[in-house]
């Protein structure tokens, strides 16, 4: 009996508050606007034609670069996870950076090399721009989703089909199905990602749906027509929630397996220069070329450039690694607790909601946050780094629940039931046999976050707290005033910052998953 | 006196029933076999009276005890002096050999934990593998390392569930004929899950051929041998 009592605790307390925290203010904007009946042109006005076409816009761009993103991971994906290949773990780190590097740093980079290469920028200054920068930076996601799924087709599958049908066709007919909702679900998290993203178009100076709402609510105070139109962004990607539901919920890149793949590999002797060739290709583009040329443009200037960067720069690396560390913790924590009642005790309302905060726009997530904290009585949280804390867990909360409920999944139930059956406490059973069989969830679910919150640029930008120096919001507020070579010397440092904690968390991850693999 | 009886016991998970008014009485120091086709109710009978499972309806005794009703558990698992081999031996894959056995007397305060643990290695001739982690021993290993652990505690019914499934027959043999010989030591009722009626024919004192959630033929081999159900000669043929 005392059992269930804390089973119950343990599930129902946490949903409640956590509930409160995040789940309240995105009703609470619904119910604003609802019962906003002051200005009903302002109301209305957001479904208008101007609002229409915007979105028509914004679903199109993302649309593009979904597609485009699906296909390219597709390839590499099939290359990295399913041929043999020299060099394949450095191919799949390398090409993984740009999805854990800040988008608008990407935007930044093209934006000088092109203006490095002929003189003149100016047609990146479009929707081309905004869809080549997210295709660079989203592609690498299609190819752990659908990577992963390769890599978890048995080998006997494909096996039986070569016995009776070309390769060629096995591919098509056997493999392609089997991975036909990891492609799904790249598509679908990718045209999420590019709708939500707001850097990358407002820096580029394209209006999409996302900067259209933050124009209105930062800019132009127009706050019942942004409260509208955050409502109808909402809507959409309700809809797109609903398709997770049947797709995302068992994602496989949200895995971290410490078991060996059964997956079959093939050679192709004769194409291996041209694989390489391609990889490369990818190599240079997404991640040599944009190096190279913030390099080149922030060294076009002087060094002072850099020292005057450095100055701008050095409270916030701190601050930013400070408080996306906290947020990191935080949201590990959150995402173990979820993970833990989803799988275990069967409570989903934890899920949902994170769900919910992540694949909300930036944007609304932001605007939310602030018109339901910005009370005299919730400034503690308003007022101070609390609320970007939150920002972050709303954002990136669902991404450690998943990877973490999946870790869970992979853990026999009969483990704990044989430590059951000999008596020992439940909450021994959780620290000594769940905990450490998650270490390697738990730390790609810390490092993932860490790297995304470091970089989280949207809803930052709305919730930041005055006094708050962050990396992100410093390069990109700056940017409008400062010579070009200075905004790329402080885009080199942020890049610089990402790299070298990526890489720290590759070697601790490294050794990590050595000392905990079981398999 | 029956040390295990199940009356009247229905359990569905979901919609799908499993048991359907099963009712049986396992006799004390014996070794029962229960057997039958994939998805008949063995592992729910043993996981129902281990209290991993809550029945629909019906009633479960232990030595006269009553430990589980229609929903709830009146006694909880660790309490009923049950061991447990799991089907995939659900052995700690983050622990080693000696930990995997000493976890469960480590948490009784038992003071003379290495010896016993040593004790139970020795008897299974793997006291050299005290060290190694489930990952790094053979299939015979693991179920020698899950079967000493689930018998460290000295419970007085240990439950197996197919534990020997995927091992040769010449090891399986050599491995059923030791723990046998354990539990003529150790006195304790042991209910065997399989679904190789062979295997059965040489292991229990007592048959429970199963079908759909309902016991086709009980007792001993010869009787079930002469069993006039259809489906039980039919499953005995194959």
């Amino acid at each position: 009996m005392g059992r269930a009592i804390v089973r119950h605790i343990i599930s129902k307390v946490p949903s409640l508050l956590l509930f409160l925290l995040l789940g309240l203010p995105m009703i609470a904007l619904l119910l604003q606007w609802l019962v906003n009946g002051d200005d009903k042109s302002a109301l209305l006005s957001f479904i208008g034609r101007e609002t229409l076409f915007l979105i028509g816009k914004s679903l199109l761009i993302s649309g593009i670069v979904a597609l485009l993103a699906t296909f390219m991971g597709t390839v590499c994906g099939f290359i990295l996870y399913k041929m043999r290949l020299a060099f394949t773990g450095f191919y799949k780190m390398a090409l993984l950076l740009p999805l854990l590097i800040s988008p608008y740093i990407f935007a930044v980079a093209w934006k000088d090399g092109l203006f490095w290469l002929f003189g003149n920028n100016a047609a990146f200054y479009s929707d081309s721009g905004v869809i080549l920068v997210h295709t660079l930076v989203f592609f690498p996601l299609a190819m752990l989703i659908i990577g992963s799924a390769l890599s978890r087709i048995d080998a006997s599958y494909e096996e039986a089909g070569l016995m009776v049908i070309p390769f060629g066709k096995m591919l098509l007919k056997i493999v392609l199905p089997l991975i036909r909702s990891a492609i799904t679900i790249s598509f679908l998290l990718i045209l999420i990602f590019s709708l939500s993203d707001f850097s990358v178009p407002a820096f580029f100076g394209v209006r999409t749906f996302t900067t259209e709402i933050f124009t209105q609510f930062s800019a132009l105070y127009n706050f019942p027509l942004a409260i509208g139109q955050s409502i109808l962004l909402l809507v959409i990607c309700l809809l797109l929630m609903l398709a997770e539901a049947r797709y995302l919920s068992d994602a496989p890149f949200f895995s971290v397996s410490v078991r060996g793949s059964m997956s079959k590999k093939y050679a192709f002797q004769k194409r291996q220069a041209l694989f390489h060739a391609l990889l490369w290709l990818l190599l240079i583009m997404a991640l040599v070329l944009p190096v190279f040329m913030l390099g080149t443009q922030s060294l076009t200037g002087s060094i002072l450039f850099f020292r005057e960067a450095w100055i701008l720069m050095g409270p916030a690396v701190l601050q930013s690694i400070k408080l996306a560390l906290c947020g990191t913790l935080l949201i590990t924590s959150v995402g173990l607790w979820s993970a833990y009642v989803k799988v275990r005790l069967n409570n989903w309302l934890p899920n949902v909601l994170l769900l919910l905060t992540f694949i909300v726009p930036s944007t609304v997530l932001g605007i939310a946050l602030i018109r339901y904290y910005n009370l005299p009585v919730l400034n503690f949280i308003y007022g101070t780094a609390l609320i970007l804390l939150l920002a972050y867990l709303g954002k990136f909360g669902f991404i450690a629940n998943r990877i973490i409920g999946n870790g869970m999944r992979q853990i026999p139930v009969s483990l704990e039931e044989a430590a059951l059956i000999m008596g020992i406490p439940s909450w021994k059973i959780f620290v000594r046999i769940n905990l450490p069989l998650l270490i390697p969830s738990l730390f790609a679910a810390f490092v993932l976050s860490f790297i995304l919150s470091m970089g989280e640029l949207g809803v930052t930008m709305l919730v930041y707290p005055p006094g708050t120096e962050l990396m992100p919001v410093k390069t990109f507020t700056i940017s409008a005033n400062v010579p070009e070579a200075l905004t790329s010397s402080m885009t080199l440092i942020n890049l610089t910052v990402a790299l070298v904690l990526i890489t720290l968390f590759f070697l601790a991850g490294k050794w990590l998953f050595k000392k905990f693999q079981y398999a | 006196m029956p040390e295990i009886i199940l009356e009247h016991i229905t359990h569905c998970y979901g919609d799908k029933e499993v048991l359907n008014d099963f009712t049986y009485s396992f006799e004390q120091g014996k070794t029962t076999c229960l057997i039958g086709p994939s998805g008949c109710g063995k592992t729910t009978v043993l996981r129902l009276i281990a209290g991993l499972e809550t029945p629909s309806s019906g009633v479960i005794k232990i030595d006269g005890v009553k430990v589980s009703e229609k929903g709830s558990i009146l006694i909880p698992p660790h309490q009923r002096q049950v061991g447990f081999v799991f089907q995939d031996l659900a052995l700690w894959p983050h622990f080693s050999v000696y930990k995997n056995i000493a976890f469960a007397l480590a948490d009784k305060k038992d003071t003379n934990i290495k010896n016993k643990v040593f004790e139970w290695l020795e008897l299974f001739g793997i006291s050299d593998k005290a060290k190694k982690y489930p990952h790094q021993l053979s299939g015979g290993q693991k179920q020698m390392v899950a079967i000493a652990r689930s018998l460290i505690l000295q419970p007085k019914i240990l439950l197996m569930d197919e534990p020997l499934a995927n091992i040769d027959t010449h090891l399986k043999e050599r491995l059923l004929l030791h723990l046998k010989d354990i539990q003529r030591q150790q006195q304790f009722t042991m209910l065997y899950v399989t679904h190789d009626h062979k295997e059965a024919m040489n292991t229990g004192d007592c048959l429970v051929v199963m079908n759909a959630g309902r016991i086709e033929a009980d007792g001993s081999k010869e009787e079930v041998s002469l069993s006039s159900s259809e489906f039980v000669k039919s499953f005995l043929k194959s």
